[in-house]
């Protein structure tokens, strides 16, 4: 039995508005699985709670009510942050420091000695083609230098499981193309990726399955070589939007979207 | 060992982060101008010119000091948040309790720094009007005194900002740093309140309670001036004010520390 990862039941997120005080429902219930060494994607339209699922696995937002387990602890639990690596969307890094002092940084928060951090931040500024910008200050980075420096300290203290968010937000193709390559390296290594995307190609190359949400709902969920059999992106394209447009036309008649029932067991990576 | 490391790594970062700061050296030339328009006011008096340069210097150390450290203090959390770097610092292992201590030392050491700076400055002056450094012991000992206090704005500022936006920190920090001044007025209060006159229960009650709460910083500044008169200050008198203020800090750290551990970053 391949280990759970991260597991999410019933889980609810209510933002409350400061004046009014008036209760807006981010996510409705959401329950997913994730198994270890899977790469799994979270599709959705703009708003429908992706990244806000992000930011309660990783403990920056507390649940309302639901079960969430993150390598088997709580969110925001150290000891699972000790082993988890995060690249926000559109990260803003500290523009004064070069990318040498800001990968020190990070490192000195994971508490690591100096010839470990050294040598990480070597090897990490190789991997993502930043070695000769490694003393440059950060406010001088292209937005795709900045994606990859991002991605670098994700990966400073080696992480099983890594979030991104959008990580192709904003570059170029051969941007895109760099952190594909990353992606599915990691994915090699047998590293647990969950990440939210509206580049589909992307998902298609990298993910073993991938989960719809909309209006905070999980409307669909299924592996990858289920849903495009013929290998192509089209195929991933026609699901989401069959998908979306299923449970929007539902939320206009009814005013709900009826939840994807998670009642089966995950399958294990072929 | 570990917290200490933590604590030490995010210190160094916000030391960095602000003394790359423009509005901070605006502020130190502000106030090396002000020191220096003290040699002119010394000119215009009879005999008193090193005595006003003297009180001039402290006062505009301790004032532009306060400046640095409400400005910058009030923002310290508040621009991690607004410019998302939070979501990078604490999505790491470290406590939130160690990323707020971090914070305030990284902007005490920038305090001090530019206090050391702005001292140093302020002896030149005297000593160019002088050609002695007869009042640089005093000095020093207030100018420390002057560090003290701006330790606890610190304090207050960082607390502050780890709920309110910069603006309200501001006027809150900056409201608190004035009533502690006052503290000799709550002795006022109360004997009023007390008077048959003007009787009023309430009133006494209300002033004990923000005398015992709200913080003592007259004292500070009597026993700075005694150290400019060369007056005696007893070490016991002194090392009660440093562990009371120290106790504030700690203090208003720990709640910044419960409200940040609270705080969700969406």
């Amino acid at each position: 039995m391949t280990e759970t990862v991260i597991e999410v039941q019933g889980l609810i997120k209510d933002h409350i508005s400061n004046f009014l005080r008036k209760r807006f429902r981010a996510l409705d219930g959401l329950s997913l699985k994730v198994t270890k060494g899977e790469a799994y994607g979270l599709l959705g339209p703009n708003g429908a709670g992706k990244t806000t699922t992000q930011k309660l696995l990783l403990g920056l937002l507390k649940p309302t009510s639901g079960d969430v387990k993150v390598l088997g602890y709580a969110p925001g639990d150290n000891r699972a942050l000790a082993k988890i690596g995060f690249l926000p969307e559109n990260p803003y890094f500290y523009a004064y420091l070069s990318a040498h002092e800001f990968l020190h940084f990070f490192g000195e928060l994971f508490d690591m000695s100096a010839a470990t951090r050294n040598k990480r931040v070597q090897e990490l500024l190789q991997l993502v083609n930043l070695s000769e910008a490694g003393n440059r200050p950060i406010r001088k980075f292209s937005k795709g230098m900045m994606q990859r420096l991002g991605i670098a300290q994700a990966l400073l203290n080696d992480p099983e499981l890594i979030f991104l968010d959008e990580p192709n937000s904003g570059l170029d193709p051969i941007g895109r193309r760099d952190i594909r390559n990353i992606m599915l390296m990691l994915k090699e290594q047998g590293k647990t990726i969950f990440f939210n995307s509206h580049m589909l190609p992307d998902v298609k190359d990298i993910c073993d399955r991938v989960g719809v949400l909309h209006r905070g709902k999980m409307v669909g969920e299924g592996l990858v070589k289920e849903i495009c059999q013929n290998g192509t992106t089209q195929e991933l394209e026609d699901y989401f939007m069959n998908l979306i447009n299923t449970a929007e036309e539902e939320y206009k008649k009814t005013g709900n979207v009826t939840p994807y029932h998670f009642d089966r067991e995950v399958s294990q990576k072929q | 060992m570990r917290s200490i490391n933590v604590i030490k790594a995010i210190a160094l970062n916000t030391f960095r982060e602000t003394v790359r700061d423009r509005v901070l050296y605006a502020i130190v030339i502000f106030a090396l101008l002000a020191t220096l328009a003290g040699v002119i006011f010394g000119q215009l008096s009879a005999d008193q010119d090193l005595r006003i340069l003297e009180d001039l210097g402290l006062s505009v150390i301790t004032l532009f000091g306060g400046v640095i450290a409400v400005f910058i203090g009030t923002t310290l959390v508040f621009k991690e948040i607004d410019r998302r770097t939070i979501f990078l610092i604490v999505t790491k292992p470290i406590a939130r309790w160690e990323f707020v201590t971090g914070k305030f030392f990284g902007l005490a050491l920038c305090v001090l720094v530019t206090n050391f700076a702005m001292g140093l400055f302020f002896l030149g002056v005297i000593w160019f009007q002088t050609a002695n450094f007869n009042s640089a012991l005093p000095l020093f000992y207030a100018l420390s005194l002057v560090y003290v206090e701006l330790v606890l704005v610190i304090a207050m500022a960082t607390f502050f900002s780890t709920f309110c936006t910069p603006l309200m920190s501001m006027i809150f920090t900056t409201g608190l740093w004035t009533v502690g001044h006052l503290s000799f007025s709550f002795d006022m209060l109360k004997e009023l309140a007390r008077d048959p006159k003007h009787l009023s229960k309430s009133t006494e009650i209300l002033a004990i309670v923000l005398q015992n709460t709200m913080p003592d910083l007259a004292k500070l500044t009597v026993i700075r001036s005694n150290f400019m008169d060369n007056v005696f200050v007893p070490n016991s008198a002194i090392l009660y004010l440093i562990l009371y203020i120290a106790a504030y800090v700690v203090f208003l750290l720990t709640l910044s520390s419960m409200i940040a551990e609270r705080r969700e970053f969406s």
